[in-house]
């Protein structure tokens, strides 16, 4: 099965494209610029966009704006090329890139999106639990360094691989491909005016 | 035949036109319910439903239009202005599908569109002519003397038309959006009651600000019961005031213009009062004047298309360049 795998969740996004087990080849950049590495990889293995037999994209959480770009485009791929869709979550690939590590995603004011118990949740980077001589990988270990290392965490140096969630993990862990419309973000938090309202 | 996308504020909207400017299919989920209880747009709000709409819209317009993918030449998206969260779910949907099916896209300004709905058969305008842009964001007037584009000639300094609409339903408690529940009113009131200032700015620009503030003022002095009873004096007064300002200005561009027709776009352009007092011009028909996406394939027919794959790092634009 010829699978596309994205995920524009985080500041680093990554593309990749995988036969059964063989990666063929995975690139990053940004958001804005995901088709432009999904172009130069078909290019690389001498594919067309009609090749692809399956879809799999990262659900978040992170940028919302991110997030929904990566799911759009999956989901609009899906619709034009008559192929199935699998989400995997950011923070199961950014795991499954660093065996033993707790991924942390950096959610912006003062918050981080981790795995407690292998549930995605969203909390207060000072809430953070850090188990001393564990690795902690993702953007919101490195914005929280100071305070996972003071907790007795470890984070790998700043320009470490592991802290990016390569899309080649996705293709591996995509499981239940379905309809794209079925694959849904993962945002764990309401938008503000929708909290202010119940306030 | 052009597919076209507009995701730029609060309605999620793919349409099919083809390249002679037929419309094959118009299909617009609108978001004014869900934002009604916030009392405006909210933007993280309008950019989740619009990655939960895009597909089913695409769905039925193609439905709609009876046709398939496979009959789409070209992909028109609005690239900017906007809110630039919802405008990327749009931009991003687009470029999937140009880029998955060899297309070239065809990025379109979201002003650029509303001025194309005046293009589409039967009956296409020709240029030259003055066209009135008025929306919730927008208030321009604009010297057309082609169809690939325009001149601006006069601008809002402050509110936007459709926002002096807006604020004021929300002062008089008419709830949102707030134009069309004004417009309702005002049919009931007396235009005349009270009088609202215009201000007076040099050359062909607008300003609605000091209107609203003057309307607050009347309405903060009045005692409840009393405003109860004069709302529809308030309302019918105020859109007066507005509508008077719009056509004044815009005749008078007109005239300085050489006698140049006129025509009106945009959501405001559905405001009864305003097209009754400009009953001469070119009106956008009422299904177009609102956000569609008709008008953003309409408008790809005179920009310029980029050849696949050349478009794949475009981004959007909040406001305009």
């Amino acid at each position: 099965m010829l699978i596309l795998a994205l995920d524009t969740a985080t500041d680093v996004a990554t593309v990749a494209l995988a036969r059964d087990d063989e990666v063929l080849g995975e690139r990053a950049s940004r958001a804005v610029r995901v088709l432009e590495d999904v172009e130069v990889l078909m290019g690389e293995a001498d594919l067309r966009a009609a090749d692809l037999e399956g879809i799999a994209v990262g659900t978040g959480p992170g940028s919302y704006t991110g997030l929904r770009m990566g799911l759009i485009t999956a989901r609009t791929l899906a619709i034009s090329l008559g192929v199935p869709v699998a989400g995997v979550s950011t923070l199961d690939a950014l795991a499954a890139g660093a065996p033993g590590a707790t991924p942390v995603v950096d959610a912006k004011r003062r918050e981080v999106f981790t795995l407690v118990e292998s549930e995605p949740h969203c909390l207060a980077a000072a809430d953070l639990e850090v188990e001393p001589g564990r690795a902690y990988v993702g953007d919101g270990a490195v914005r929280y360094r100071d305070l996972i290392e003071e907790r007795g965490g470890v984070v790998p140096p700043d320009d470490a691989g592991e802290h990016v969630p390569w899309a080649r993990h996705h293709a591996r862990l995509a499981r239940d491909f379905g309809p794209g419309e079925a694959t849904d973000p993962i945002y764990l938090r309401a938008p503000d005016a929708e909290r202010a309202l119940r306030r | 035949m052009i597919l076209g996308i507009e995701t730029s504020c609060d309605e999620t909207a793919v349409a099919l036109v083809t390249q002679d400017g037929e419309v094959r299919s118009n299909v617009v989920a609108s978001q004014a319910e869900l934002h009604a209880r916030y009392g405006g747009v909210v933007p993280e709000v309008a950019s989740r439903r619009h990655l939960e709409l895009v597909g089913p819209v695409l769905s039925e317009a193609l439905e709609r239009g009876k046709a398939t993918l496979d009959e789409v030449e070209a992909v028109a998206v609005t690239r900017g202005p906007g809110l630039i969260g919802a405008l990327l779910v749009g931009l991003s949907a687009a470029k999937a599908l140009a880029w998955s099916r060899r297309l070239p896209l065809i990025p379109v300004d979201h002003l650029h569109g509303h001025v194309a709905s005046l293009y589409l058969e039967p009956g296409a305008l020709e240029p030259p002519f003055l066209c009135l842009l008025v929306s919730g964001g927008h208030t321009l007037l604009l010297d057309v003397r082609a169809r690939s584009g325009y001149h601006v000639v006069g601008t809002t300094l402050d509110d936007a038309a459709g926002e002096a609409f807006d604020k004021g339903a929300r002062l008089l408690g008419l709830g949102y959006p707030g134009g069309a529940a004004l417009d309702r009113k005002a049919r009931d009131g007396d235009p005349d009651a009270y009088s609202f200032p215009v201000a007076r700015v040099p050359g062909f620009d607008f300003s609605f600000s000091g209107l609203k503030t003057a309307l607050l003022y009347v309405v903060r002095d009045l005692p409840a019961d009393e405003l109860e009873r004069r709302r529809a004096d308030l309302a019918a007064s105020y859109q007066h005031a507005i509508v008077r300002a719009l056509v004044e200005r815009t005749r008078a561009a007109a005239m300085e213009l050489g006698g140049q027709p006129i025509a009106v776009v945009g959501g405001v352009g559905a405001n009864s009062e305003l097209r009754a007092a400009l009953a001469d011009a070119t009106l956008a028909p009422l299904p177009l004047c609102t956000d569609n996406a008709v008008m953003i394939a309409s408008a790809a027919r005179y920009a310029p298309a980029i050849p696949f794959p050349q478009y794949l790092a475009l981004d959007a634009y909040a406001t305009a360049a």
